[in-house]
């Protein structure tokens, strides 16, 4: 198969997000009073309605409909004053009453959407857009269909066969804790064009989600998992192609790799003068590939009709106004207040804003620098995206929030840095030793002697040592050979023990080496 | 006065006078059923431990002083028909297909019941799944009418309307989606309440057709009726459709209908099909109200008619989801030797629900499916919207409408045999459930050709329920109390189809 930058020169993918979201948050389920508790022993959390025995019936959980109407207003979406529950007819072990609950033509949620900046890897893959070939960054909106609410089944573990898998299994046991769990399925219209938009869309959805606080957004426990549609088009044309899914997608590399690979293989079906079939697939992260489910070929007839047992769910302007005063900040939001209050750029605002613990740390550091923190904040961004990032990555048990290097010592340590006293090599440095040791940086500082020496007279003495010790150097220097400069700023930082500091040797070096001429 | 023939009052007058106990009350129903319902076989299971449990629960409140904070149905003996969960009893809905099937949890409607102070005697027989107008289609035998035992009792509550008819309980529950509960107890010669939708709690209640069931009492007299009421309405937590109310269903039965506007819909009197004795009762009835001192005004239900067809295409379709459960995997009838999954849920269906079951379930399959739901459910619902209108229209103009409840009188057993005949049984109560409003049937009198039970039909606004009953208690004490049925002496032991205690 050809790489996918090669594909999309010619192809144009079509992609559609099913995104389902537990909502993990809430004390109960959706239709009955049982708690909500992943990983309880198989079948305690259980009542008549939940396991649908005769004569069981549900009532909505009013806090169920908070949270959708929440990520319906982060999103965008119209709030509808009236939507109603449907019966989806499926008859399977797992689904108790042979129908789950759901949302018929009329979510609560309608007609959202969510802005993608796009820019980094993958952003070049948007050939058709001129921002994403010359500038590698665009910014792209996508539609959001709907957002509604319905209950999950139960979960069905097979026994006897591999890896818990139906084939080859003897017997297969069903666990009700999950059956009723409440869940939000948000439907994007068909606007991703490239995998790593539809990567991005989800971590976006999940930040916002999880600002929101109604769920844990847990991918390995499943309680945010998507279901990818992709189809294939030439560049150019606007038909629609035979769309394929993906299952039930637990990772954002998944996700990612999934619709990569996808994208790939029908564009090598269709090159070769084949026809995409309309099918489930599932995709296989060991072998790096996409396996049929089941073949689609007829649309399946689930009996819709609204649910009899639930009348017509009314929402009041007030109650969506008292919601939408309890939004908190979104990630668009925080990246906007970064920008404006400290000047950060926009990259670096958005990378703070993904994880809420470096967030919340630059923030306790901005409060800490007071009057400075303009001119603290791009330096402390820097430590903490970089240079912390970096020592986060080399070890899993990393705990930004629990770990020696408070707020007050990273903005001790880059004010430091940005006074001079030490240099931004001295500063790494001095970052291992706080990690490492759990002392103040001035500290660490004054114990090495790591002292950053910035005084011109002693610099001068310095340079002046060097430059009489290479007159070869110095004479092919001044001949036009100035990529020499490197060598004699080491000469000096290696005379300084690295304490000099390499801006005012730079600034000397440049005064005596263009002077003498 | 034997207990058989004795209402709440008189029950709770004895009770309290310590003229017998409630553990006496309880025996005699129990000795009652022994003696008559090998011929009725109006009982599918009967409670004698759960019964002398709850006289038990009765006479010690007697004997500490506060017999009267138990409540209305205190030592009241009392049926539920058998798709009503009360735990530790079998609910099998008359089904093949729940034989087995025993209840983890107890409907509200029961529950407040007992909470009363009732005493569960059992368990009553009923059409399958409560599909039917003559409690034949019950898979474990049919119940016979206690006024003629060739007869059918009707149904789908024809259980519980024979058990009272038969004096085995004074009050028994049962629940109605196009008729179950007015319909046996016209041709039983007892009081029928379907209450407005919304008005009793339906948890519990295995569901037939969500937005049409309701339950309600079924007893002798209308006040037995009313102090019923009192105990079965109010909001449930756990029945998002159910509402609040605080009316005292028995304050105004004597309150006469002097004044009452009284809506006749010449329509039904010129049905085809309606039996003249039937129309003579009516507007006998209809006559006597006038003496009595309300204003007759005839009313217009111009939809009513196709309020059948309406009836027919949203009954089976929310049949048809509300049996998916069934699939005999945790519970249930579960067809053995089966390879897979979908081999073993035909099997089982298919044995486990007889033919009314499963017609109604094939229809409602139909119904739903893509490409027909637009052409028949959608249409319904709007039908069902006229139907409301209708009704709201005529009750400006009348506070209780006045009706037949069955063309005809019980009909003999085998006699329906086409399906469409019997749903034609149907034609003036299904609108009322379309509608959600509140009917009832109130005996009054006997067929002047048949010689059995004739009742009359009242309709009132939604949550107007307490004029129905006062309207009913004018016209029975107009027509003076009625006897027990002329029950046959019972034809040798109890036999077919009782299970429980009294086995």
């Amino acid at each position: 198969m050809r790489p996918l930058e090669d594909v999309l020169r010619e192809w144009e993918a079509v992609i559609g997000l099913e995104v389902h979201c537990a909502l993990t948050t809430l004390a109960t389920k959706m239709f009955c009073g049982c708690k909500l508790e992943f990983g309880a022993p198989p079948n305690t959390h259980t009542c008549p309605v939940c396991l649908g025995l005769p004569g069981a019936l549900p009532v909505p959980n009013q806090a169920a409909i908070e949270s959708i109407v929440l990520a319906g207003l982060a999103t965008n979406c119209d709030i509808m004053k009236r939507s109603m529950f449907y019966r989806k007819g499926y008859l399977y072990p797992d689904m108790a009453k042979g129908f789950q609950i759901t949302q018929g033509p009329v979510a609560f949620c309608m007609n959202g959407h969510l802005d993608l900046a796009m820019e980094g890897p993958g952003a070049g893959e948007r050939v058709d857009l001129p921002q994403a070939r010359e500038r590698g960054a665009y910014a792209t909106r996508i539609g959001v269909a709907r957002i509604h609410l319905e209950e999950d089944a139960g979960k069905m573990i097979h026994v006897g066969g591999g890896e818990g898998r139906i084939a080859g299994a003897t017997h297969s046991l069903v666990d009700f804790n999950r059956a009723g769990t409440p869940l939000i399925e948000l439907v994007t219209r068909p606007d991703l064009r490239t995998p790593e938009e539809a990567r991005r869309f989800m971590q976006k959805l999940r930040q916002i989600f999880l600002a929101l606080g109604i769920s844990s957004c847990s991918m390995e426990e499943g309680s945010l998992r998507a279901d990818g549609n992709v189809s294939l088009r030439r560049r150019g044309s606007d038909g629609f192609g035979v769309k394929t899914e993906l299952k039930n997608i637990n990772s954002f590399k998944h996700l990612h790799d999934g619709l990569a690979y996808e994208i790939c293989r029908q564009a090598e079906v269709l090159e070769a003068g084949g026809a995409i079939r309309q099918e489930t697939r599932h995709w296989d992260p060991h072998a790096k590939r996409t396996v049929v489910m089941r073949v689609k070929e007829t649309a399946d007839d689930y009996r819709m009709f609204p649910d009899p047992d639930l009348a017509p769910y009314d929402l009041t302007d007030e109650f969506i106004e008292r919601l939408r005063a309890k939004l908190p900040e979104l990630p668009d939001q925080k990246v906007e207040r970064l920008q404006a209050a400290f000047g950060l750029a926009a990259y670096d605002a958005r990378q703070l804003a993904e994880d809420a613990a470096t967030l919340a740390f630059f923030e306790d550091g901005m409060a800490i620098a007071g009057g400075d923190a303009r001119a603290v904040a791009k330096p402390l961004a820097n430590l903490l995206l970089n240079d912390v990032a970096a020592a986060a990555a080399g070890d899993g048990s990393f705990d930004l929030a629990a770990g020696p290097l408070t707020p007050d010592r990273a903005v001790e340590l880059v004010t430091l840095m940005a006074e001079g006293a030490v240099s931004s090599r001295q500063g790494k440095e001095v970052l291992a030793a706080v990690l490492a040791e759990g002392k103040d940086p001035r500290a660490i500082v004054e114990e090495r002697g790591m002292k950053q020496v910035s005084d011109a007279a002693a610099i001068e003495v310095v340079v002046d040592a060097v430059l009489a010790a290479n007159p070869d150097q110095v004479a092919k220097y001044r001949a036009g050979k100035t990529g020499l400069i490197g060598y004699f700023v080491g000469q000096c930082m290696k005379a300084t023990n690295g304490q000099g500091n390499p801006q005012v040797i730079n600034q000397i070096l440049a005064e005596k080496l263009g002077a003498t001429e | 006065m034997p207990f058989a023939a004795m209402g709440i009052a008189a029950i709770q007058a004895g009770l309290r006078a310590g003229e017998f106990s409630a553990r006496e009350v309880a025996d005699a129903a129990l000795a009652r059923v022994r003696e008559t319902d090998g011929a009725v076989h109006a009982f599918l299971e009967v409670t004698g431990s759960l019964a002398h449990e709850a006289a038990d629960r009765v006479d010690a409140a007697i004997a500490a002083g506060s017999f009267d904070e138990l409540g209305s149905l205190a030592g009241i003996p009392i049926g539920f028909k058998d798709n009503m969960n009360l735990a530790g009893t079998h609910t099998t809905c008359a089904s093949r297909m729940l034989e087995s099937y025993v209840s983890p949890y107890t409907a509200t409607c029961v529950r407040k019941t007992l909470d009363a102070g009732a005493i569960p005697i059992g368990k009553t027989n009923m059409d399958e799944f409560a599909f039917g107008s003559s409690t034949e289609s019950s898979a474990f035998g049919v119940t016979r009418n206690p006024w003629d035992l060739d007869r059918v009792p009707g149904g789908s509550s024809g259980g519980s309307a024979a058990a009272v008819a038969a004096g085995m309980v004074p009050v028994a529950l049962g629940s109605d989606t196009g008729g179950s509960i007015r319909q046996p107890a016209c041709f039983c010669g007892v009081v029928g309440v379907k209450p407005t939708y919304g008005l009793v709690s339906r948890y519990g209640i295995v569901a037939f057709g969500s937005s049409l069931d309701q339950v309600g009492p079924i007893t002798r007299t209308v006040r037995d009726a009313a102090m019923a009421l009192n105990v079965l309405t109010g909001r449930d937590e756990r029945d998002c459709t159910s509402q609040e109310c605080t009316v005292d269903f028995t304050a105004n039965l004597n309150a006469g209908v002097a004044g009452m506007r009284i809506g006749i819909v010449p329509a039904f009197l010129q049905a085809r099909g309606l039996a003249p004795e039937v129309k003579a009762k009516v507007e006998e009835t209809a006559a006597q109200l006038q003496a009595l001192g309300a204003h007759v005004v005839e009313v217009a239900l111009p939809n009513a008619q196709k309020a059948m067809s309406a009836y027919y295409v949203l009954g089976p379709c929310e049949a048809f989801s509300n049996l998916t459960r069934f699939d005999g995997v945790r519970y249930g009838y579960c067809d053995p030797g089966h390879e897979d999954l979908g081999s073993q849920y035909e099997a089982s269906r298919a044995v486990g629900f007889g033919p009314e079951a499963r017609r109604r379930i094939m229809l409602g399959s139909y119904l739903l499916s893509s490409g027909v739901y637009d052409r028949y459910y959608y249409p319904a619902q709007q039908v069902r919207t006229l139907v409301t209108r209708d009704y709201a229209r005529a009750f400006q103009q009348c506070d209780c409408i006045l009706a037949p409840v069955v063309p005809t009188a019980a009909w003999r057993f085998g006699e329906k045999s086409d399906p469409t005949s019997m749903y034609l049984a149907d034609m003036f109560t299904v609108s009322i459930n379309l509608a959600g409003n509140g009917g009832m049937s109130v005996p009054v009198g006997f067929g002047a050709d048949s010689g059995l039970p004739v009742g009359v039909q009242l309709i009132v606004p939604a949550f107007r329920d307490e004029n129905m009953l006062r309207v009913a208690a004018a016209i029975e004490s107009a027509i003076g109390q009625r006897g027990l049925s002329p029950l046959v002496e019972s034809k040798g032991a109890v036999s077919f189809g009782l299970r429980g205690d009294a086995r």
